[in-house]
């Protein structure tokens, strides 16, 4: 039983940074529908980011999240103004191509500049953690979580509560009548890209005290955001906060009761089942 | 006395003659993973080999290389083998770097016939299928088992293991071969699993290995995942008589780098810098200068592959059958020691070699195993996670 638990424990203090990439991809998807095949790119971004303030300015890596997510915004909106915004009437393919190139581009850029070397951020308490009822809870993964919650609220209040939030939140729904409405439908995406790739950004800083950072690090996370985001359903935060959880879940508690090998078969397996019953995904809402 | 200068001109000439189809460049191909997840490794092979083309001209062999990157994946292997095969034409392959790309590479060899020499990658499958066209240099997971039990079982008396390995060619392969050599040795697997490689999370895991409360953990991991493997069996509290690596991950300097949870752990491998083979202390010492990093055993394995297929080519010329004859016949000397390809237990064209165990002290890999060739006294048993 304590297996059980400490496996449900990390799922979902894992699934919390999870749910943070997936809420990125969806929001670029949910307003201008592109789907950012360099959104884990970004994240590894963010991650060198945190390595380079920890290492040359001593940032602690959960501090310095108030320096990427502004550096990853303004990144992300540029990424969005000169790039992305191009494409936005393009074929599906070639919004995608371009993604992917852009990923790419930035992989073998950080490649070129600091080599395949992989590189670990230690920090004191990068292997600490807490004793609960028999369970060990690792710190640094505690204080990820704590800040995921602590920026999915702000996200939630800016996105419900403001007049910029819902602006974006119309262009989701619907980008002509958003338009008609007088909404600069421009600006709404390029402030959503910026917001996704901070949030993909700030999710490399968190996981980047227990995980290692390298070039083609994105990759990884490319493909799980992905399936969070489907999961959740398109353009859905709930939708892609839920999934985030429910991926890490799956993955540790699958990974202790049908073996390690066959976590990522265990999240197809219900990602598939998902999208049998509920082809929009679990919160999404089947529209064009 | 014309008729003798007559015969020193003729004898000159002929002389000249081998020398100067010698002196033509020698086409050979290299494939490894440049970029991609195995990239930092592949770096070592790199690196390796541009030291071998240094020497091969130092030795009057000018190669041409070609350099194919396969991201660490069989099927971009396999196209730039065929690639390299008809439309570059070179007469011999050095790489891949992984298993599964070598495994994938093999067959390939085999179709197109020209030979290749395999580095680094060590599942056993590979020259165990009766494939005339493939040659390695790298020793076999078997080795990489087996040296670690033997010390495991010499300093101490482990009655149980728990394997945990990564579930690519190369960690399903070390698996099995620890899993039989520990029941020859009369050591209870309590237990076995493979995990997928990249997670950022492997504590359920490794709770279920301290709930097995084994004596010794096995693991066979690349790169990185070693890193994680060790620093959340610290925060699990998992504390065994000693952690074994089985290379590849284990011995990489960024591993060793991280004291607090790399001190103790033991690690075989191919080569150290304290080798007692060839000019290995000179040989990592000019590595480190020309390239700022140690190297691993993966750099002295290419090197030491593209040496071999070096000197070969520059006997064989641009004959695919004659350089495969040359390698099945020749014998080298360098820094792994004595090379030559042998059948023996069920391998053909492998290399018969002698493994190394390496223990991180204090953050740096000490030769340890076996007592001949050790520079220090391995710690046994494994001394505890500092507070």
């Amino acid at each position: 039983m304590a297996v059980f638990f400490q496996s449900l424990i990390s799922g979902i203090l894992i699934g919390g940074v999870y749910a943070l990439i997936g809420i990125g991809l969806t929001i670029i998807f949910g307003v201008m529908r592109v789907i950012n095949f360099a959104h884990g790119d970004l994240l590894m971004v963010g991650m060198y980011l945190t390595y380079f303030l920890f290492r040359l300015l001593h940032i602690d890596p959960f501090v310095s999240i108030i320096v990427t997510i502004p550096l990853m915004f303004l990144y992300g909106a540029f990424l969005q103004k000169f790039f992305i915004n191009r494409v936005l009437d393009a074929l599906p393919q070639n919004q995608i191509l371009l993604t992917i190139g852009l990923g790419l581009v930035m992989s073998n850029t950080v490649m070129l500049a600091f080599t395949s070397d992989y590189r670990i951020l230690t920090t004191a308490y990068s292997s600490s953690s807490l004793r609960l009822l028999g369970l060990s809870i690792s710190v640094p993964l505690l204080i990820s979580f704590t800040i995921t919650l602590v920026i999915t609220a702000v996200l939630y209040w800016f996105l419900y509560r403001t007049d910029t939030g819902q602006a974006i939140r119309a262009t989701a729904q619907d980008r002509s009548a958003a338009q008609l409405m007088g909404i600069n439908v421009k600006r709404m995406s390029i402030i959503a890209f910026g917001l996704g790739a901070a949030l993909a950004g700030t999710a490399g800083a968190l996981i980047s005290p227990t995980y290692y950072i390298y070039p083609q690090v994105g990759s990884v996370f490319t493909l799980k955001a992905f399936v969070i985001t489907v999961l959740g359903g398109m353009g859905s935060i709930v939708g892609a906060t839920l999934g985030g959880v429910l991926i890490g879940v799956v993955e540790s508690v699958g990974g202790v009761y049908v073996g390690s090998g066959w976590k990522d078969v265990v999240v197809f397996i219900v990602f598939l089942l998902v999208l049998l019953f509920k082809p929009s995904g679990l919160l999404g809402t089947s529209k064009d | 006395m014309k008729r003798v200068l007559a015969l020193m001109m003729v004898l000159t000439v002929a002389v000249m003659v081998p020398s100067i189809v010698m002196a033509k460049s020698i086409k050979l191909g290299f494939i490894n993973s440049i970029t991609g997840s195995e990239a930092p490794i592949g770096e070592n092979l790199s690196n390796g080999v541009i030291l071998a083309i240094e020497d091969l001209k130092g030795k009057g062999v000018d190669v041409d290389l070609i350099k194919e990157d396969d991201m660490g994946k069989p099927e971009k292997s396999m196209a730039a083998l065929e690639k390299l095969a008809t439309r570059d034409n070179v007469v011999g392959i050095v790489g891949p770097y992984t298993s599964a790309t070598s495994n994938a590479d093999a067959k390939m060899a085999e179709r197109y016939k020209i030979p290749l020499l395999i580095p680094a990658a060590s599942k056993e499958e590979i020259t165990r299928q009766h494939l005339k066209w493939t040659y390695r240099v790298s020793a076999t997971t078997g080795d990489y088992g087996s040296i670690l039990l033997d010390l495991a079982t010499k300093l101490g008396k482990p009655k149980t293991m728990a394997i945990l390995n990564e579930n690519t060619d190369f960690g399903v392969s070390a698996a099995k071969s620890a899993e039989t050599i520990a029941k020859e040795k009369g050591i209870k697997i309590v237990f076995a699993q493979a995990y997928s490689k990249g997670s950022p999370d492997y504590r359920s895991t490794l709770a279920e290995v301290k709930a097995a409360n084994p004596d010794l953990v096995f693991m066979v991991s690349y790169a990185a995942d070693a890193i994680l493997l060790m620093r959340q069996s610290q925060e699990i509290g998992l504390s065994p008589m000693a952690f074994l690596g089985a290379g590849a991950g284990f011995s990489v300097a960024q591993f060793a780098a991280q004291k607090e949870i790399s001190n103790g752990v033991f690690s075989s491998t191919q080569w150290t810098k304290d080798a007692p083979w060839g000019d290995s202390k000179a040989w990592f010492d000019r590595y480190v200068k020309k390239f700022g990093k140690a190297p691993t055993y993966h750099a002295a394995c290419a090197y030491e592959s593209m040496m071999i297929m070096g000197q070969a080519a520059a006997v064989s010329g641009d004959n695919r059958e004659k350089l495969r004859e040359q390698l099945h016949t020749g014998k080298w000397n360098g820094i792994l020691g004595e090379v030559s390809f042998q059948d023996y237990d069920g391998y053909q064209n492998q290399r018969k070699a002698q493994m190394l165990v390496e223990q991180i002290q204090n953050g740096n890999f000490e030769t340890v195993w076996p007592a001949q060739f050790a520079v220090k006294k391995p710690v046994w048993p494994f001394p505890g996670w500092k507070k």
